[in-house]
């Protein structure tokens, strides 16, 4: 049975002989990447945006804009959602045959939804940045206040055992 | 779980909870006369008696279910808690969170390198009583 051994590791290590003594002597690592970049045979980018609807082929429903009420947008399409599968049950009912066109609907309005929560996170991620920050300020004011009054006792701690010994 | 996990969670109970819906729906339907000139279908017996209380109740089961995972979805965009601000106030606020926490940083530092210097100087100091005790002290 012929078992593949892994591969060598490359052979750039040969340049680092001397690095512990001379750390200029052997290259610099390579810069981070930007723009598109291919990887094992497929295209990624390292500008991370939500792609729009209109580019997965995906109608959109709710009004495009600067900035969207999500929340209207969410309940809207929520009735919507509800009204589309009573339609189904209805079309099932009555003419049967009609059904795909009602499906393809009640698969549009979801793949909405889930394109308006998604773009919801970009939102989520800022505020979880804003709520950090305002803990690391908390922490350090607290930290600062801290250090001020542990000098302050030590200052009066070294006051008073002057104070005694010079009354020795 | 955070609010738009859940929210995400919801509509994927309602997309599970709608085709359930109609598969069950489907699957126990009884049967129905087509026109007048075919026969009425025979009436199964086994089926009628196991399934007959559930049969009439279904529809209104699965219907309120889902009614009331939508009402659930509602009540979950409901409790978002989105600031109308927008992108933009939420940048400047980040960027005015950035000035204050740098302000606090230098002076928790400037407040650490006193400390730290104090420190030293009466160590040193303590350094110092103590050698003048021992070599004060006389040996009996």
């Amino acid at each position: 049975m012929a078992t593949a051994t892994y591969p060598p590791p490359p052979p750039y290590y040969r340049l680092y002989r001397d690095y512990l003594q001379n750390p200029k002597s052997a290259p610099e690592p390579p810069p981070p990447i930007e723009g598109t970049y291919i990887c094992f045979g497929g295209n990624y980018t390292t500008d991370d945006v939500i792609p729009n609807l209109e580019e997965q082929g995906v109608r959109q429903l709710y009004p495009k804009g600067p900035n969207i009420d999500f929340k209207k947008e969410l309940r809207s399409l929520n009735r919507e959602l509800q009204l589309h599968i009573l339609e189904l049950a209805d079309v099932l009912v009555e003419r049967p045959s009609q059904y795909a066109r009602r499906v393809e609907e009640i698969s549009l309005i979801f793949k909405n939804i889930h394109h308006l929560l998604n773009s919801l996170r970009p939102h989520q991620a800022r505020a979880t940045l804003i709520h950090i920050l305002e803990l690391q300020i908390q922490r350090r004011k607290q930290a600062v206040e801290d250090i001020k009054r542990r000098r302050e006792e030590a200052q009066k701690l070294l006051k008073e055992s002057l104070a005694t010994l010079d009354g020795h | 779980m955070d609010i738009i996990s859940q929210l995400q969670d919801q509509v994927n109970t309602v997309a599970a909870l709608a085709f359930n819906t109609f598969g069950a729906l489907q699957r126990d339907a009884p049967p129905v006369r087509l026109s007048p000139n075919y026969p009425e279908p025979p009436p199964n017996p086994t089926d009628d008696a196991a399934e007959a209380p559930n049969t009439s109740e279904q529809p209104k089961l699965l219907g309120a279910g889902l009614v009331k995972a939508a009402k659930q979805f509602d009540a979950l965009v409901a409790a978002l808690p989105l600031s109308d601000g927008g992108e933009e106030a939420q940048l400047k606020r980040i960027a005015e969170l950035q000035a204050e926490n740098d302000a606090v940083g230098q002076e928790l530092q400037r407040q650490l390198e006193a400390a730290e210097k104090e420190l030293k100087q009466v160590q040193e100091l303590f350094g110092q009583a103590t050698d003048n005790c021992l070599n004060l002290k006389k040996p009996d």
